[in-house]
């Protein structure tokens, strides 16, 4: 089955248009770039709003380290942007060289390895405008980093899966890029040796960039900084690491963690399903997915499990379910949108009710 | 904080009670800092809570009777003051608040039969030890007596120490390198004189003449924290004129009176002896605070080495500031293994008298201050105020665990004598 | 149907010493840290379990009584501000730390819990909880979540909001509802994210669970004085435009400065226009590598005296002063009022000259303390309110420097909440169509209005269809 079939397909290309046409529709689907195949088939009764043709950085002051821009912006072009001013989103917005938009990065609620040391997209956002189900426009939050004015509609938005709102304009605020990143790719006997030595480095002094666990045994860990004192923190994480390790830098280096951004490890076809966890439930998981084919990766210190399976995914319901996990299907064969034991149904409900009364933006992405 | 307290009608503290008052900002840093506020957690049992309720009697908004339970069930730790970045000068509220307060309200019978008792008996050494000597076989009969009188009845030692006057000077040893005037206190003197002799040894010992004033009596504190403002004053006034002026320091080793006549500045706004009160309130120091200052001569090695937790007691370090003194002391002993319990700033509950007239909440203060003691493994446990070694002990007994208490000087005495810190019971 | 006790159902959820209802009781409860404002609640209740808070919600949600929730009630905005008619629900007695988790790396706390002591509970495992408002030795964990509390170590690490992963929560109309979880990553909408700084208006939460952080290794904190606040201002943009990210970058002026001294004695220069306070954390060698760049930025910004903590004790010191400035400035003045703006970072020096000229302007001083960093302001206007005048004065100032944010792309409110201080510019800040979202959000979760009533929202018309309802 392919990722869509043809039908209405709008494209705006301004913010009054996409009003325009939430208010004349019965059920909109928001999509960006179409980069997170598992969750841009709208059933056949939705009309498609294709964001692509609202892009545009709106503002930009270096000086500041914050950015707005239109939803539809695919996130590789603002990252340039930045780079020429050496600055960063630390969280590696994933498939961001496919083509991913900003709004699609916040819809879905991504965040790529490097989320691990000053936090995710969630972290990150400061500002949102979006149409709502009454095709009103809404502002929440500002462009400045420190807000504490009126709800927190910016963070609500992350994730919400274009189920509560047409991302059309978001703020963020960036950081200062590192100047220089090595990474130590370390394999170890077993998975148990790996966890141990993982669960150490969530407590050490290290400042990593990025700690990623390639099952069964292998971690990867980057640091990033200045320049002048690399070398000696590399040495002091090598020495502290103590198992089968190797130093990656330079070119190659950026290389192994753009492949981790754009799930490059995921075979070919294969479904892709999110699945956040602690570290402690990772020989859990692993023990359930084994039997079953998965190729798996634990992201952000093991504070989110990659699951990569080829068919489809709603084979994993029932696991996580068990196990008290959740799940968000990413790439793949379409399906509700999250998988497992999710807690946040009865408040989401109300949320749901406030911000698209009418129900425009299908149903809530937990139920069927 | 704004208010609108008739200053003149409180006579020359209402002035000082309103600038405590209008330094306070609501803001709340105080609040656990308050003994009372962490047991009962609730706003008119914490310091914020209580100078709204002060403000509001004195504003005449509030009756006193609605805010006397508050008010009364402060401990006067100031532990507050320390935590204020205001500067707020709570004591300069509290005490007169308390004194107006006493002038005003109606008091049960029990309560004031309670009061009558202390204020009469435990000043007086020589009506003291009669009265002990005939209390303490009734020990056993606990059970039978109302609350408060047992808790009086807990807090007392297994048998009366001997009584033992001091001499009326105590010459330094070696070359003399001060003179002071000491403080012989009122419970104290009853309960454990000990603890004068080993001051006045080891305040020879290093080259300080003492002269202990005849004449004198007990400081006030206890009537100026009971509100008994009359009384106390008649019970300083003895006690300032009996001090000659012409020392180097006088000398408390209980925090209470340290803290109190180091107030005789206020205890006498008003009155005609003000001025002397003060200049005498100026040289008060307390014993750890003067030796540290003097330079203490180092005591011998322990013979063995020993764990010892030094316990702040609220009045010496909150009230007088006295916090390092008495730590360096310790710490200058080889062998001594200086300790420091957690919520080393909250009162032990004893506070002068508060263990007999609010002894629910004096006995988890207690009970807490045991369980930290105890938790840093210390086999001794020392601290500068009998208030505090009574409370400790009682409450480590009833945990299980009698280390022993000692005061400060205690601790010096035996080091410089060669003598260990744990045979003696307790 | 009013009884003659509109309370009498609900002495029955709680013993006669849980249940405060005499004068000298009320009293105590009717401010918070926002001394402007006071209100006499109808009683105080002390729940001890969240089993008795939420029968309490419901209680409320049935007698259509207003219900206020209350920590340490040091909200600078007037978040714990009692509803005249309603009740206040002190959470202080919820203060147990369920549960500790050093691998998972969070710990679950009741909403009293003080915020220092979850980072004491977490020291024994080499972890701290990162978010430190000034007041954090005394707030709740429950206040912060309410206001997204933030701090001066906001800069790198982010806020209350940042560092929440899950809540159990009961909502206005009774109902108990979680979201989140344990790990910092999520699916669906982030829940926890619109909770944290609702200020009360959804409901209560029972149980939070938040992210600990390790101890970072080093800390290098300077302190550098200069000859004003533009210098200090400028120096903190030359700081950032060099890709140094400091764990804090404040700001105190020279009325501050005396306050702080008189109040801690931090041995804070006296002449000094302004001093800048510096802080980077992190790794060992990385944070003195960044040290070496950071001294020569601040050399060479024209800095009168610049000094580097040596040890652990003298960090403490210079953050003392900090940390007590607000309540230090009741040394200076008998009233103030704190403000908590915002601006963007690269218009501090103008919103500092414009506050200045304001303060000549209403004949009032005012002294500042900032997180420079992030361009929040917190200019702390002196009065004193028995002069006839110098109240109205000082709140028209207050105003004027509310709109200066807006007007510079800012904010009204970095950190303290709206409240009830600053209800009346959410308009200044949000459209029509903005509010009315947040209101449909706000009574989706609380249809009857009765949590934090009156708070947050500009006040507007009663709705006839709440009539009936105890005021």
């Amino acid at each position: 089955m392919s990722a869509y079939t043809v039908r209405d397909v709008l494209r705006p290309k301004t913010i009054g248009e996409v009003q325009e046409i939430v208010r004349a529709h019965r059920y909109i689907f928001p999509r960006g770039a179409g980069t997170k195949t598992a969750l841009v088939s709208p059933p056949p009764e939705a009309t498609v709003l294709d964001l692509s043709g609202l892009a545009g950085i709106v503002e930009y002051d270096p000086a500041e380290f914050t950015f707005t821009a239109l939803g539809g912006t695919p996130v590789r072009e603002i990252e340039r942007v930045l780079a020429a001013h050496g600055q960063e989103l630390p969280f590696d917005p994933p498939l961001a060289a496919a083509g991913a938009t900003l709004g699609g990065v916040v819809a879905c609620g991504l965040s790529g390895p490097g989320r691990y040391r000053y936090g995710g997209v969630r972290d990150f956002i400061l500002g949102v405008r979006f149409v709502d189900g009454l095709g009103d426009l809404v502002r929440g939050g500002g462009r400045v980093v420190k807000n504490a004015a009126g709800f927190d509609f910016p963070k609500l938005m992350v994730g919400s899966l274009g189920r509560l709102g047409v991302l059309v304009e978001l703020a963020f605020k960036v950081f200062p890029a590192p100047k220089s990143h090595a990474t130590v790719r370390v394999a170890f006997a077993r998975l148990d040796e790996a966890l141990e030595v993982l669960l150490r480095l969530l407590t050490s002094p290290f400042d990593l960039c990025s700690l990623d666990l390639e099952p069964p045994n292998v971690l990867w860990v980057r640091i990033g900084g200045l320049p002048e004192s690399l070398d000696a923190r590399l040495h002091r994480l090598l020495a502290f690491l103590d198992g089968h390790a190797e130093v990656v830098q330079g070119a190659e280096e950026r290389s192994v963690w753009e492949r981790v951004r754009e799930f490059g490890w995921v075979p070919a076809a294969w479904a892709l399903v999110k699945v956040p966890i602690t570290p402690r439930r990772i020989s859990e998981l692993e023990e359930r997915l084994s039997g079953l084919g998965a190729v798996r990766r634990y992201s952000a210190g093991g504070a989110v499990a990659w699951v990569a399976c080829p068919g489809d995914p709603q084979a994993l319901d029932g696991i996580l379910t068990e196990l008290g996990l959740s799940g968000l299907r990413v790439l793949g064969p379409p399906g509700p949108p999250i998988l497992g034991a999710w807690i946040g149904g009865a408040f989401g409900r109300r949320v749901k009710q406030a911000l698209d009364p009418d129900g425009r933006f299908g149903p809530l992405p937990w139920e069927p | 904080m704004q208010h609108t307290i008739p200053v003149q009608r409180y006579g020359p503290v209402g002035e000082k009670m309103a600038r405590a008052v209008e330094a306070c900002v609501h803001c709340g840093f105080c609040l656990l800092a308050c003994p009372t506020y962490r047991v009962l957690g609730e706003e008119m049992d914490s310091p914020r809570g209580r100078i709204f309720l002060m403000k509001e009697v004195l504003e005449g908004r509030l009756g006193v009777d609605e805010a006397a339970p508050f008010v009364d069930r402060c401990l006067g730790c100031l532990g507050c003051v320390t935590a204020c970045p205001s500067g707020v000068r709570y004591e300069e509220l509290v005490t007169p608040f308390r004194e107006f307060s006493e002038r005003t309200r109606r008091r049960p019978a029990g309560e004031r039969i309670l009061r009558w008792m202390l204020l009469a008996t435990l000043p007086y050494p020589a009506r003291l030890r009669p009265l002990l000597r005939i209390g303490l076989p009734l020990r056993p009969l606990r059970g039978l007596v109302p609350p408060r009188l047992r808790a009086l009845l807990d807090l007392l030692p297994p048998h009366l120490p001997r009584a033992r006057t001091l001499p009326e000077v105590i010459p330094a040893e070696g070359k003399r390198r001060a003179r002071v005037a000491l403080l012989a206190g009122c419970v104290q003197q009853v309960l454990a004189p000990e603890i004068n002799w080993a001051t006045v040894r080891v305040l020879s010992r290093n080259g300080v003449e003492v002269v202990v004033p005849r004449g004198q009596i007990c400081c006030g504190a206890l009537a100026m924290h009971a509100g008994e403002g009359g009384k106390a004053r008649d019970l300083a006034r003895r006690t300032l004129f009996s001090f000659p002026d012409d020392v180097d320091g006088v000398i408390t080793n209980a925090a209470g009176c340290g803290s109190a006549m180091r107030e005789y500045g206020l205890l006498f706004t008003g009155h005609a002896e003000r001025d002397r009160a003060t200049a005498l309130a100026r040289k008060v120091r307390d014993v750890s605070e003067f030796l540290d200052a003097l330079g203490l001569i180092p005591p011998p090695p322990l013979a063995r080495p020993v764990r010892v937790a030094y316990h702040d007691a609220c009045h010496l370090a909150h009230a007088q500031g006295v916090r390092e003194a008495p730590r360096r002391l310790l710490a200058s002993i080889e062998g001594l293994d200086l300790l420091e319990p957690g919520e080393a700033d909250i009162c032990c509950g004893s506070a002068g008298t508060y263990n007999l007239e609010h002894p629910e909440i004096a006995s988890e203060l207690g009970r807490r201050k045991a369980t930290q003691l105890l938790a840093t493994g210390a086999e001794v446990v020392a601290t500068g105020n009998i208030g505090c070694m009574v409370q400790i002990r009682t409450h480590l007994t009833s945990v299980g665990r009698p280390l022993p208490v000692l005061h400060t000087m205690e601790v010096l005495d035996r080091a410089y004598a060669g003598e260990p810190l744990t045979d003696r019971s307790v | 149907m009013r009884t003659a006790d509109p309370i009498a159902s609900l002495r029955a959820i709680y013993p006669r010493e849980r249940i405060l209802t005499r004068p000298a009781e009320l009293a105590a409860y009717e401010s918070d840290a926002l001394t402007a404002f006071r209100a006499r609640p109808l009683a105080v209740v002390l729940p001890q379990t969240q089993e008795e808070v939420i029968e309490t919600v419901r209680w409320c949600a049935r007698e259509r009584v207003p219900f206020v929730a209350r920590g340490s009630g040091t909200s600078l905005s007037g978040g714990s501000l009692p509803v005249p008619g309603g009740i206040v629900i002190a959470l202080n007695r919820l203060n147990r730390i369920l549960r500790v988790d050093p691998e998972a790396r969070i710990a679950v706390v009741e909403p009293g819990v003080p915020n220092l002591e979850v980072s004491r509970a977490a020291a024994p495992y080499g972890l701290y909880y990162a978010p430190d408002p000034s007041s954090q030795g005394v707030c709740t964990i429950g206040g912060n979540v309410a206001f997204n509390s933030g701090g001066a170590h906001c800069l790198k690490y982010g806020m209350t909001a940042n560092h929440v992963l899950g809540i159990k929560a009961v909502l206005a109309d009774g109902e108990v509802v979680q979201m989140g979880g344990e790990s910092p990553e999520g699916v669906g909408p982030d829940l926890v994210g619109i909770f944290v700084g609702s200020e009360g208006l959804f409901g209560i939460a029972l149980e939070i669970t938040l992210r600990l952080v390790p101890r970072p290794e080093a800390y290098r904190t300077v302190m550098a004085a200069y000859p004003s606040l533009e210098a200090a201002g400028e120096a903190v943009a030359r700081i950032v435009a060099a890709g140094l990210l400091p764990g804090a970058l404040e700001i105190m002026d020279r009325l501050a400065i005396e306050a702080a001294e008189a109040a801690v004695g931090a041995g804070y220069p006296r002449d000094a226009a302004a001093i800048l306070i510096v802080e980077l954390e992190g790794e060992a060698a990385e944070v003195e590598s960044e040290l070496a760049h950071l001294l020569e930025v601040i050399r060479a910004s024209g800095a009168t005296e610049v000094r580097l903590a040596r040890d652990e004790s003298e960090r403490q010191r210079i953050w003392k002063g900090r940390k007590g400035a607000f309540s230090a400035v009741g040394r200076l003045s008998p009233d103030y009022i704190v403000q908590d703006g915002v601006v963007p970072r690269t218009r501090l020096g103008e919103a500092l000259a414009e506050i200045e000229r304001l303060s000549r302007k209403y004949g009032l001083r005012v002294a500042n303390v900032f997180h420079a960093g992030d361009g929040n302001l917190h200019p702390l206007i002196l009065y004193d309110g028995r002069t006839p005048g110098e109240l109205e004065r000082a709140e028209h100032l207050a105003g004027e420097i509310l709109h200066l944010c807006v007007r510079l792309g800012g904010s009204i409110t970095g950190e303290h909440g709206v409240g009830m201080e600053k209800r009346a510019y959410l308009p200044e800040m949000f459209g029509k169509t903005d509010l009315e979202a947040m209101r449909r959000l706000r009574r989706a979760m609380d249809p009857l209005e009765i949590a934090n009533r009156g708070k947050m929202f500009p006040p507007e018309e009663v709705r006839p269809e709440l009539a009936g309802v105890r005021p």
